[in-house]
């Protein structure tokens, strides 16, 4: 009975810091691993969707808090002072977890611009394929609401990946919805004139 | 026994991937270039010094028959801590080594030597096996990777080593290519073992195999009777 006692209490004393420590860990990682989330995949993906801009999306970024609280970010194309495009970043679920993809919209007929997967933990040869260039171009121009052929829209899934490719359109379609309920202050925040840069500004300041 | 005696035998004597065959998982996975074994084996390196040290500190305290589970939750606190770091200050290192890294959790390397020395030693003799483990096993990662990555890509650290007209021998970065380069690596230990001893008089037939070539004789029940 006694060596019960021990065992279970040495378990849990030791599962007990265990925790405290990795919790510790993980709230302090929390601003280092975004800046490198940001630094390695989404900033080559938002160069991947807009290959042609003035300035650096990743260095005019801001945040936005949605509804619910979630913090958004929002990263605009300018191209000769003026803004023709956000990229915003969709999550869907797919077959082994959340499809990350950054989607690029064009600010002037809200449509898709290019498309840039992110993360991603599909099957490697059938799932991993929306990486694709191939499935990819296909959501270029689109209107921003977009859906697979099997449910009556225009994307061709890929053959024997369905719930991959439908993991992708479900992250474009959030990210579809996050760029509806933001478009207004998107254009509010980054449109050019020095009024909007002294806006701008002050919107900096109060997200930061 | 004393500190450098500890710290040196897992450099040569009982070098966990060529002579003891531990950790072999990561060792043929992750070795297509010499950076990622050199970042893979200092990630074992941190996780093997901590998990030796803490668990030669608590071994007074852990009751025998839950030692495994408490080995396990020191070294999985460690791998997650690593995990999170390596995510916050080496990016692209964390994506090359992907699933690899939480695996440390189950190499046998790490409870190999909580359970056969850390938990029986005292903490300096603890951190001295783990340190000559860990580097030993980082040497023989970077080694490995070097020459698949020499091989393969005609490269070492990513550093072009010839000129243009040097065709890569791609299969060496492929999994075939790991198990060519391990097996010949350890038919070399072997020869080599074998060599010595026959200098040293002692009968060939019995350094082919068994337990002069293993040599992790502390590590091992049998060996501890016979020596």
């Amino acid at each position: 009975m006694k060596s019960i006692i021990k065992m279970v209490s040495v378990l849990s004393v030791l599962c007990a810091v265990a925790g405290f420590v990795l919790s510790y860990l993980k709230i302090s990682t929390v601003t280092p691993i975004e800046n490198q989330l940001l630094k390695y995949v989404q900033g080559p993906a938002i160069l991947n969707v807009f290959k042609d801009v003035d300035t650096s999306p990743l260095e005019q970024r801001k945040s936005f808090i949605v509804g619910d609280g979630k913090k958004i970010n929002v990263f605009p194309a300018i191209k000769d002072g003026k803004l023709f495009g956000v990229a915003i970043e969709g999550f869907g679920q797919g077959f082994g977890g959340d499809i990350g993809v950054m989607v690029g919209f064009n600010i002037v007929d809200d449509t898709l611009v290019n498309i840039d997967v992110t993360t991603h933990k599909e099957t490697p040869g059938l799932g991993s394929q929306i990486s694709n260039e191939r499935f990819k171009k296909q959501f270029a121009g689109k209107p921003y609401a977009v859906a697979l052929k099997s449910q009556g829209g225009e994307i061709d899934a890929i053959s024997g990946a369905t719930v991959s490719s439908n993991g992708t359109v479900l992250a474009i379609n959030d990210a579809g919805n996050q760029y509806k309920t933001l478009k207004e202050e998107i254009i509010k925040t980054w449109n050019s004139g020095a009024k909007n840069e002294f806006l701008q500004g002050i919107h900096q300041r109060a997200v930061e | 026994m004393s500190f450098y005696k500890e710290f040196t035998k897992g450099l040569w004597n009982e070098l966990p991937p060529f002579r003891l065959l531990l950790g072999l998982c990561p060792v043929l996975a992750i070795t297509k270039t010499a950076q990622n074994g050199l970042g893979m084996g200092l990630a074992v390196l941190f996780v093997l010094v901590l998990s030796n040290m803490i668990v030669s500190m608590v071994r007074g305290i852990i009751p025998k028959k839950v030692r495994i589970a408490c080995f396990i939750i020191i070294a999985a606190t460690l791998v997650v801590a690593v995990e999170l770091l390596m995510q916050a200050y080496a990016y692209p290192l964390y994506q090359q080594l992907g699933i690899f890294v939480p695996l440390i959790v189950v190499n046998c390397i790490i409870l190999g030597r909580a359970e056969a020395f850390a938990a029986k030693n005292p903490v300096n003799l603890a951190i001295a096996d783990g340190l000559g483990m860990g580097l030993g096993f980082t040497l023989s990662l970077t080694f490995l990777g070097s020459v698949r990555e020499i091989l393969g890509a005609g490269s070492i650290f990513g550093v072009k080593l010839f000129g243009e007209s040097f065709e890569p021998f791609t299969m060496m970065v492929e999994a075939p290519g790991a198990f060519i380069c391990l097996g010949v690596i350890l038919a070399f230990m072997n020869h080599l073992t074998k060599m010595q001893n026959r200098k040293r008089g002692l009968s060939s037939d019995k350094a082919g195999n068994g337990c002069t070539v293993c040599g992790g004789c502390t590590a091992c029940e049998r060996g501890k009777a016979s020596a």
